[in-house]
């Protein structure tokens, strides 16, 4: 019995600290965002901030971060919603229909969600410019969605594959044809794969730095990541500011996590469970 | 089968209808977002600035030309203040040819690179030369490529050694004329000031590797009698002896020494910070310094503040970097005129006057620095008027930014480590800077 | 009759494939292709009368004299083993920690996914402000009050580049960790029971049973946390801007600022290529040795 206490303390110990330093950085910043421009820049820091909202008043008016939050929910929501669309039916192909190159286009899709990025950003960027495209919202989800096909395709193929092989085979005695086997028996059965891969996608899409900062240089069309990238007054660097724009930015992000916490990590190690 | 027979087609239409209500949603973000508004008989020109100090004054001088030119509407496009963010930010637009940005700010080093890619277009039919004569020649020199003007000086930084008098008075010491002399006091005002109790930096400047460095360090160099780029033979000469030993001086005397390690990663903000909260004896930094550090909602040292020219090194000519932002009209814009009428709007007497009197920043218009208003604000511009007319220009190039990162690269390598063989670095870096000088001819 | 089902299944599967097909081959392997092309071209933006001569392999030849590029890969190489180190090891004892069943383990989970979920610009800020000189928390909890000792983390080199890898290592320990927790759940349980019962202690346990049957685990989270780490760009540009020095210039950041920031279109497309080739490199490694059994399953 005595041996189990030490482990259960040693354990609640070793958990509570994984916790802790893992909130660390951004309990920090929410207490930052909360001081005034004194507290901030006191040497050494005050730790219990004093509450003020000030950083966040002058985030939303003189910075127009709401401004900012439009366009991320444009590209990350459409980004979100065409890649799911032509992620399923390449799943269900991949997953569970025979054909050649299977093995081929695997392949080619974990190598593009490798690719670095500066690899393809110039010539991209040169694409879109030929289209007219930079400064559009779909300049920026069309790459997204390149991007994300790999991470959609992977988690909705694992979910497909866990479905019993017999489900076609009666569909097809029940008369249905290929396109109806699809639509209305199996994607409503890997729904819930599905709903992962779209919270994936979704907050891939809203992180994405590098691209947004390319194709985006108008402040009208820039995302969230640029906007609080390029933070910076002409003779200050407003922290206060900063915090505030971080913790908006980011508060959503923290509830899709802990609504769909579990979802998320089913999600992660669907590729480690079939490895 | 049982699973088959199980399957709701419930679950299909509400996901139908989930996928299609978002799908509205998204679209009407997206219209929203599109939506131009109708122009009428109004043209609209977009400014392309970085955020201001001072936005309320910016808002007045706006507002002042559109009640001038009620036909003319002034959008603005706020970009990053960092210099180099902002040229990047800038670059990338006109690389789209976007011809959503008609009038834009250009640091002084840009307008050969603006030129040569074809971005800014020549002003020289617009600008007469009687007008011309009325600014300061050395930004008029800095907007000149290749025989014509692409932009309209607006106002001009240079390079300002900033002291606290009133630490110099208790130690009995008069603004030093050398660096070494500099070095020698501040040594003596921290020790004594240790010995009562109070921490206290002897230096404070911008040391990160961004462009900023390139003028400090060319500020260090000049004033040792050395260049970055020869005069005469148009190479670089950040190997020679004078150069060399000026890094060497940096490395040695400041950085670590009487200038916290710290201010390898300052930029402006940083480095004033430490001076307005107290924690510096002496401050290098643009005139714009001088009304935040007597502004007693801003800073600590209001009254306490002296402004000189930069110290030397002895057998040296004191020399400031030339710094200041210049007004271009993009060549994809298509409201040239409106344009051009605002350019010459802010660029005026009067306008200037203001910027000088509510946000401190030195004129580019010669008449401007003999005007009572401005001096009773600024008295420092009579004796730095010397110091605005010979300010140094670091090296004209297309390939500015690729040069500028040589000299970053370098100027950083040799500072920030005190074994550094700044020799060996010297000449690499000049190397790659002829190279690179070579390309653009 | 069974030869035309399976044709007709075939071109069912490829008719599904073309607009993920599509999307991947317009917007990546074309872009990777014209980056070859455009490497074997001297692009200049700033000085467009000089046109875009072919030169051959010009730029490769000169980047393999580029100190400044070789400076770069060896700190994109030493930032990748390390954090990637760091990150597996991190991961594989939170990973341990959350194995077992007990009350508020969802939140636990929550808490763990959070750095992840952070974009990572903000979390770049986050860690910038915490390494700030004058009011970084680093400092106040090393030196407390005294302000005397307060270091400037990022103003040096070696300092700059560790800020980095913690960053980074914070930030993504906790994917390690669920891919680890992945192949955790698939050893039965039987087998420590066993274990048990024979004598085993918790080492031998660890050592005997979880390490081999976590290998597969270990290394897909390595597949990935190497490619990404590879791939490190936001921190850097958020941070340190490559400095102190150069010393947290990595590959991604040099090329970028070769193509956008100084307009050398063509030798920073040589540069991209060249950080195409080693990415591609150590990914077939990865996927061979791992690849054949996740596909398999998938066939």
């Amino acid at each position: 019995m005595m041996k189990n206490r030490w482990g259960d303390i040693a354990f609640y110990t070793l958990t509570g600290g994984i916790v802790f330093f893992s909130l660390l950085p951004f309990l920090w910043f929410i207490d930052t965002s909360l001081k005034t421009d004194l507290e901030i820049t006191s040497v050494p820091p005050v730790l219990v901030p004093s509450g003020s909202l000030q950083f966040y008043r002058s985030a939303l008016e003189r910075y127009d971060l709401l401004h900012y939050v439009k366009n991320s929910v444009i590209t990350a929501g459409f980004t979100t919603l065409i890649t799911l669309l032509i992620s399923m039916p390449a799943a269900y192909a991949l997953a569970r229909l025979r054909m050649r190159f299977k093995k081929l286009f695997l392949y080619a899709l974990i190598l593009v969600s490798m690719f670095p990025q500066i690899s393809i950003a110039g010539p991209v960027w040169r694409i879109l410019d030929s289209l007219n495209l930079l400064n559009s919202y779909p300049g920026l989800i069309m790459p997204y969605v390149t991007l994300t096909l790999p991470l959609g395709v992977w988690i909705i193929a694992s979910f497909f594959q866990e479905l019993p092989r017999e489900l076609e085979d009666s569909a097809r005695i029940d008369g249905c044809g290929h396109f109806q086997t699809l639509w209305r028996i199996i994607i409503p059965l890997a729904a819930p794969g599905v709903f992962t891969a779209a919270i994936l996608v979704f907050i891939y899409a809203w992180n994405e730095f590098f691209f947004a900062l390319l194709i985006m240089t108008q402040q009208r069309y820039q995302t969230l990541p640029v906007g609080i990238a390029l933070f910076q007054g002409e003779y200050t660097l407003p922290w206060g500011d900063i915090a505030a724009a971080s913790t908006i930015a980011t508060v959503p992000l923290v509830l899709l996590v802990f609504l769909f916490q579990r979802r998320i990590v089913s999600g992660l190690s669907a590729g480690a469970i079939k490895g | 089968m049982k699973i088959f027979h199980s399957v709701r087609p419930v679950t299909l239409t509400r996901m139908a209808v989930s996928v299609l209500s978002s799908l509205l949603v998204l679209s009407v973000f997206w219209v929203a977002g599109c939506t131009k508004k109708p122009e009428a008989s109004i043209t609209t020109i977009r400014f392309v600035t970085w955020k201001p100090n001072q936005p309320e004054m910016w808002d007045e001088i706006i507002k002042n030309f559109e009640k001038e030119y009620p036909t003319i509407k002034v959008e603005r496009e706020i970009g990053p203040h960092s210099s180099t963010a902002f040229h990047d930010l800038l670059t990338q637009k006109l690389k789209n040819r976007s011809k959503d940005a008609d009038v834009f700010f250009m640091d002084v080093i840009w307008p050969p690179e603006f030129a040569s890619a074809g971005w800014a277009m020549p002003l020289d039919d617009l600008f007469s030369s009687a007008e011309r004569e009325k600014f300061l020649q050395g930004p008029m020199a800095a907007d000149t490529y290749n025989g014509k003007i692409y932009g309209i000086p607006l106002f001009i930084d240079t390079g300002m050694f900033y002291y606290r008098k009133d630490l110099l008075e208790k130690y009995g010491f008069q603004p030093p004329l050398t660096w070494p002399d500099m070095v020698d006091q501040a040594q003596k005002i921290v020790t004594g000031e240790r010995k009562k109790g109070t921490e206290i930096a002897g230096y404070s400047g911008q040391f990160k590797q961004y462009e900023g460095l390139v003028c400090n360090m060319m500020e260090f160099i000049l004033n040792n009698g050395g260049h970055i780029i020869n005069p005469e033979t148009g190479k670089s000469s950040l190997a020679e002896k004078q150069a060399v030993e000026a890094v060497q001086f940096v490395r040695d005397k400041i950085i670590g020494h009487i200038a916290p390690k710290g201010v390898l990663t300052y930029q402006e903000p940083e480095s004033l910070d430490l001076f307005v909260q107290g924690n510096a004896v002496f401050h290098r930094n643009w005139p714009y310094a001088w009304e935040v550090s007597n502004n007693p909602q801003k800073s600590n040292i209001a009254g306490k503040v002296g402004v000189t020219t930069l110290p030397v090194f002895p057998g040296g000519e004191s020399h400031a970097a030339l710094g200041g932002w210049q007004l271009g009209i993009s060549s994809f814009s298509e409201k040239k005129e409106a344009a051009w009428k605002f350019i010459q709007f802010v660029s005026s007497d009067a306008i200037q006057k203001l910027i000088a009197v509510k946000a401190g920043k030195a004129p580019t218009r010669i008449a401007v620095y003999n005007d009572p208003d401005v001096l009773k604000v600024n008295p420092q511009f009579t004796d730095m008027k010397e110091v605005f007319m010979t300010a140094y220009p670091r090296p004209r190039t297309p390939l500015y930014p690729a040069v500028s990162n040589v000299m970053q690269r370098y100027f950083s390598k040799a500072i920030s480590d005190p074994t550094s063989d700044i020799q060996g670095e010297a000449r690499t870096a000049s190397g790659e800077i002829n190279k690179l000088i070579e390309m653009a001819k | 009759m069974r030869f035309s089902i399976a044709a007709r299944e075939r071109l069912y599967a490829f008719s599904l494939l073309t607009p993920c097909f599509l999307f991947v081959v317009t917007f990546a392997f074309y872009p990777i292709i014209y980056s070859f092309y455009l490497s074997l071209h001297k692009i200049i933006i700033g000085l467009p009368a000089l046109g875009q001569p072919f030169v051959g392999l010009h730029n490769f030849g000169e980047l393999l004299h580029d100190g400044i590029a070789l400076h770069a890969l060896l700190n994109t190489f030493t930032f990748v083993f390390i954090s990637t180190l760091f990150e597996l090891l991190f991961g594989l004892v939170i990973a341990l920690a959350i194995n077992r069943s007990f009350r508020g383990r969802g939140m636990v989970r929550a808490a763990i996914l959070v750095p992840w979920a952070i974009p990572t610009v903000v979390s770049s800020q986050m860690w910038r402000f915490i390494f700030n000189d004058k009011y970084g928390l680093l400092n106040f909890i090393l030196y407390g009050g005294d302000t005397t000792l307060y270091r400037a983390w990022l103003a040096d080199p070696l300092f700059a580049f560790t800020a980095i890898v913690a960053a980074d290592v914070w930030k993504t320990s906790s994917f390690a960790a669920l891919l680890i927790l992945a192949g955790l759940q698939t050893i039965p349980e039987e087998l420590y029971e066993a274990a048990r019962i024979d004598g085993a202690n918790v080492w031998q346990r660890f050592k005997n049973i979880t390490l081999p049957l976590l290998k597969p685990a270990l290394l897909i989270a390595l597949l990935f946390r190497t490619m990404d780490a590879f791939r490190v760009f936001d921190l850097v540009f958020v941070m340190t801007q490559g400095g102190p020095a150069d010393s947290t210039n990595v590959l991604q950041f040099y090329g970028y600022k070769k193509i956008f920031a100084e307009g050398l279109m063509g030798y920073g497309s040589a540069v991209s290529v060249f950080v195409f080739m080693i990415s591609l490199a150590v990914s077939l490694v990865y996927i061979k040795s791992i690849g054949s059994k996740m596909l398999s399953e998938k066939e």
